[in-house]
């Protein structure tokens, strides 16, 4: 009994301490500790967890977390005027501030919810594995794909579309390779992703983790002659589906000069460190 | 159904098509821009010119990085055949290209050659080469009225504001 009652002492205490810190921060759910404890009947108090603390990591420095610049911010190599792009970065940036694009790479796993007035709740949400980022400016896109009931589906999202409602990185990697539209013609392992899948903690100052893995295909034919060298696929294990008759063969299509032709070449590092500060500067204003 | 003619538009496509095909557009340039690199200054088509004026100066660029550079030594390597004229690249064209950042060609025309095709030649080197100039400097006549009155309006002149002072 006076167990109890010291218990209760206790728990009061800590209810007036918890009210003190929910005024000061009124982030805090409310605890309703005060409520049922204080209540007549016979019944034990609900347990109720204790709020989740808020943790804010200051050892790192923003100088050691990851520049990231979103390829869609740098132009391409064309004739049209620099005040387009200029423009169109500010109206990107604008819709950054409202919706939050994470970092992603391709190879990366995505969930994204998009508003849709035919779908029940009127938002449908749909997970896959990111194959491809084209497009630059505002209307830059990514494909998604996923196996779902034995099917594949591929849907390509405009990133500044204001349909699209979150963007949320479940797992940050890259691959081998910049494109991987070869999944089409691999296993359906490789493709298929739980929807319900948890997103996996990752690291904003280490290097974003290479997955390496080499895919393995259906039988020929494919979709596309994957071992071209024109495609230059490093993620592919040709050594279980082609004879190296067949690779040699491919081979005929390599254009060794291709590397060499400077009038191919563009150097973006240095548009890369201007647009990077511009984007920045704009995004703390 | 295809609806664009990619045979027939050419909109933003920089490179010409020389020779037998891509390959030998790049074989047919690395030979012209070995014979530069080599004499300083050739004479060949307007076209092929205009196509080795934009590679010779991007190869200059390259071989400003230095020969201990991996990517400068492999484009040097692919695009000088006579490897004779490796050491000239990075030891004599590029220190003497040191302080310019952009324009380290002239070309100039010439008149269409003799034979039956009439082609329009043109010629292009590197600057500061040993031969006598292409532009050379245009000296007004000194004997002509003008230029010998005014000759000696600025003697005066000169003569005047010495004695003031």
């Amino acid at each position: 009994m006076a167990a109890c009652t010291r218990r209760a002492a206790e728990v009061l205490c800590l209810v007036r301490t918890l009210r003190q810190i929910q005024h000061q921060n009124e982030r805090f759910i409310s605890t309703s500790l005060p409520h049922l404890a204080a209540g007549g009947d016979g019944r034990p108090p609900k347990f109720t967890p204790p709020p989740k603390p808020v943790i804010v990591d200051k050892t790192q420095s923003e100088a050691s977390l990851r520049r990231f610049l979103s390829p869609e911010f740098i132009a391409p190599r064309s004739r049209t005027s620099g005040l387009k792009f200029v423009v169109e970065r500010k109206d990107m940036v604008q819709r950054r501030k409202v919706l939050n694009i994470p970092e992603f790479y391709v190879g990366s796993i995505l969930a994204v919810s998009m508003k849709d007035p035919y779908a029940n709740g009127k938002t449908n949400r749909f997970v896959g594995i990111c194959t491809q980022r084209k497009g630059s400016g505002l209307g830059a896109t990514f494909i998604l794909r996923n196996i779902i009931d034995g099917q594949g589906v591929e849907i390509c999202y405009e990133m500044y579309s204001p349909r699209i409602q979150a963007i949320e990185v479940l797992k940050l990697e890259k691959r081998l390779d910049e494109n991987l539209m070869y999944l089409r013609d691999a296993l359906p392992e490789y493709s298929t992703f739980d929807f319900d899948m948890k997103p996996a903690p990752h690291n904003p100052t280490a290097d974003v983790p290479i997955n390496t893995v080499k895919v393995r295909m259906k039988p020929k034919p494919w979709s596309k002659r994957w071992e071209r060298p024109k495609f230059n696929f490093q993620g592919i294990r040709f050594d279980l589906c082609l004879t190296p008759e067949q690779m040699e063969h491919a081979q005929k299509w390599a254009q060794p000069w291709l590397e060499f032709d400077m009038m191919r070449h563009h150097d973006t590092a240095q548009l890369e460190e201007a647009i990077y500060k511009e984007v920045q500067a704009e995004l703390s204003k | 159904m295809r609806l664009t003619l990619r045979a027939l538009i050419s909109h933003g496509r920089v490179a010409r098509r020389m020779g037998l095909g891509p390959e030998s557009r790049i074989n047919m340039l690395r030979n012209i821009l070995t014979g530069l690199v080599r004499h300083e200054r050739i004479e060949t088509t307007w076209a092929r010119a205009d196509e080795v004026q934009f590679y010779a100066e991007k190869l200059i660029d390259y071989a400003k990085r230095g020969d201990t550079d991996e990517k400068a030594m492999q484009m040097a390597n692919f695009w000088l055949t006579e490897k004779d004229l490796l050491p000239k690249l990075f030891k004599v064209l590029a220190p003497r290209f040191e302080n310019q950042s952009k324009a380290y060609t002239y070309m100039a025309r010439l008149p269409n050659r003799e034979n039956l095709d009439r082609a329009a030649m043109a010629v292009l080197e590197y600057k500061g080469n040993p031969f006598p100039p292409l532009f050379p400097a245009k000296r007004e006549n000194e004997l002509t009225l003008i230029n010998q009155l005014l000759k000696g309006y600025r003697e005066e002149r000169a003569q005047l504001s010495g004695s003031k002072p």
